[in-house]
């Protein structure tokens, strides 16, 4: 990475007694930063515009008979019968992005393919998704990437909590949209032409059987490591002689011109709990009723539990085309119906018959 | 104690601490009493506070005390141009959801912003941390209508107290700080027992001779811990004109709604 560019300013140092000469200034560097070769890859510390999501809980001392009242307000205020505001639906054209879900890991399982082939699939389950704002392309903070395209916004929450533990601040948050406040939301940027009023529900049918997804999530936090596991180091014999080195990393610098330790050298440390993409990834089969996607393989990025983040795939061998593109913006089950259980073609349902015999 | 002199308030100085911050009235010989208002005899002397199984008497006296807080917020909170005068409140019904202040502002009409709204409670919220006494104070019915000669509302209404009261031509008038009101029921020991307060909503009320103004508010006692979603119920709840009986106009013969039974 190239160190970044000194801004200096020049300084004139004036009643300074020392200096013989008047017009000898001094060089002040203003924007100097400690030169890493890697940025920091983790954050401990949550971004200070970030409200905080529960509040200070303290006995309040209410009647039983409030609490029920409680309930049932927040019962009443979040099931409204009447239909939500709905924009004008946007069509599918060439390099429309619609939004993704956030999906929490469930589970890894095996599933067979029509010719016998096992395969691992990820259980990603989608659970109270809802839009939560939608933010048009004019209002976008852009960042330094260059956009090719106009690009909206969506913001997605999942897992509704109670509105009474949350702080004021993040309930303010939802207000707006009327939905319930989330655990978790995320943003994800997609063409105008996907956008969606906010409050619209979203469910696992968003994507179906056949296609590719993409998934982001935070890895598996692995604590402090050492080299052969972070780095895949082959580590050293453990006999014939080797001293105390049998898992450690040996030399760490060429020597010569280069006198010192270059920068990036791999060595231990924090492993995991970071970031990861994992691209092009079957989805493999959808049950609609509990909004389950089975994606394929084990490694997506996280243990069981946590959140991860699903977009559509951006591979260029997998991108949608005018016949085979999902739902768009997105599958409104509320409105039309889908089958319970939704797979792949190359996929074996247990339900059907595996071998037949033919009688002569 | 002292005959005259000594208030319930002191006599729970000589208890303890609690019994002093904590109590909000007094009920002597089974009548309900101002904390800060002289003893006239032997008497059963009982503590009323907020978090008692029944404490009826304790929220009518904080509902009614809150009225009065609004009307002295009020009386100082606007433009120096305006006349502001107080008109009267209903009796206190904690059900009705809102604490209510009649006012005539002189002007046709008044829709609030959050903010001018927000700003009034904030007047509240420093009339409570000022932590001033409810002073009560008994005065014949001519010493009260000079005391409120510029107030066409109160002249009207305090002959028609006095008319009432039990000898027959005094009336009860409370201070806090620099505002004084004409009342007759209980108010609580002092500003500092209003904890969470909101002034929530105006709305206007038309009568015959004057085009007023119900101002109305919720609030807790201090020390009752309550979260923003909850409150947030009992606001939206205030904002509903209060059911309490409408100010007559002057021109009226019924008596005005100072009446409180309690």
């Amino acid at each position: 990475m190239a160190l970044p560019k000194l801004q200096c300013i020049t300084h004139a140092l004036k009643n300074l007694s020392l200096l013989s000469h008047p017009d000898q200034r001094a060089l002040v560097c203003v924007n100097q930063v400690r030169a890493m070769s890697r940025v920091k890859r983790r954050h401990t510390v949550p971004p200070f515009w970030l409200p905080k999501t529960t509040r200070t809980m303290y006995p309040e001392h209410m009647t039983p008979e409030n609490e029920v009242f409680l309930k049932d307000v927040i019962e009443e205020k979040y099931s409204s019968p009447l239909k939500t505001e709905c924009w004008e639906r946007g069509t599918w054209a060439k390099n429309s992005m619609r939004c993704g879900l956030i999906g929490r890991k469930i589970g890894i399982y095996p599933m067979w393919t029509k010719d016998g082939t096992r395969l691992l699939t990820t259980l990603l389950q989608v659970s109270d998704n809802q839009v939560i704002k939608y933010i048009k392309p004019e209002d976008i903070v852009q960042g330094k990437r260059k956009r090719y395209r106009e690009l909206g916004a969506l913001v997605i929450g999942a897992d509704h909590i109670d509105p009474r533990i949350v702080t004021k601040e993040y309930y303010s948050v939802f207000s707006e949209a009327g939905v319930m406040p989330k655990k978790k939301m995320s943003k994800f940027l997609i063409t105008p032409n996907a956008k969606l009023s906010p409050g619209t529900p979203l469910y696992a049918s968003h994507f179906q059987p056949g296609h590719y997804v993409d998934i982001a999530g935070i890895t598996i936090d692995r604590g402090f490591q050492g080299v052969m596991k972070r780095w895949g180091f082959k580590g050293m014999p453990a006999s014939h002689g080797v001293t105390k080195s049998h898992r450690r990393g040996g030399n760490i610098g060429s020597g010569g011109d280069k006198a010192r330790v270059l920068l990036g050298t791999k060595m231990p440390g924090h492993m995991g709990r970071e970031r990861r993409i994992l691209r092009g990834l079957k989805v493999w089969r959808i049950n609609t009723q509990h909004n389950v996607i089975w994606v394929h393989g084990p490694a997506v990025p996280g243990g069981v539990g946590s959140y991860v983040y699903i977009y559509d795939s951006v591979l260029p061998d997998h991108r949608h085309t005018q016949e085979n593109h999902p739902p768009f913006p997105t599958c409104f089950q509320d409105e039309e119906e889908v089958e319970e259980e939704l797979y792949d073609q190359e996929l074996h349902t247990f339900r059907e018959p595996s071998v037949q015999f033919v009688e002569k | 104690m002292n005959k005259g002199m000594s208030t319930p308030y002191n006599c729970a100085q000589h208890i303890n601490q609690m019994m002093m911050e904590r109590s909000v009235l007094a009920e002597v010989d089974g009548q309900v009493w101002d904390m800060h208002r002289p003893l006239e005899d032997n008497c059963t002397l009982r503590f009323l506070h907020f978090r008692q199984s029944d404490p009826y008497y304790a929220n009518k006296a904080f509902w009614r005390s809150a009225s009065v807080m609004l009307g002295a917020v009020l009386e100082s909170s606007f433009k120096d141009n305006l006349y502001v005068e107080l008109c009267s409140y209903p009796s206190p019904n904690v059900r009705s959801g809102s604490f209510v202040y009649d006012v005539d502002l002189k002007i046709p009409e008044w829709e609030p912003s959050k903010e001018e709204l927000r700003t009034l409670s904030g007047e509240m919220v420093k009339l409570s941390l000022a932590a001033h006494r409810f002073e009560r104070l008994e005065v014949d019915a001519s010493v009260a209508l000079k005391m409120f000669a510029d107030n066409r509302f109160k002249t009207q209404q305090i002959p028609q107290m006095a008319a009432q009261s039990t000898s027959g031509n005094t009336v009860v008038v409370y201070r806090i700080g620099d505002f004084v009101e004409v009342s007759r029921g209980p108010m609580m020991a002092g500003t500092s027992h209003l904890g969470k307060v909101s002034i929530v909503a105006v709305h206007p009320i038309e009568t015959n001779e004057a085009q007023l103004f119900r101002v109305q508010g919720v609030a807790l006692p201090r020390g009752f811990l309550l979260n923003h979603f909850a409150y947030g119920v009992l606001e939206k709840r205030a904002q509903q004109m209060n059911s309490g009986r409408l100010p007559l106009n002057i021109s009226s013969t019924e008596p005005q709604t100072q009446a409180s039974t309690l």
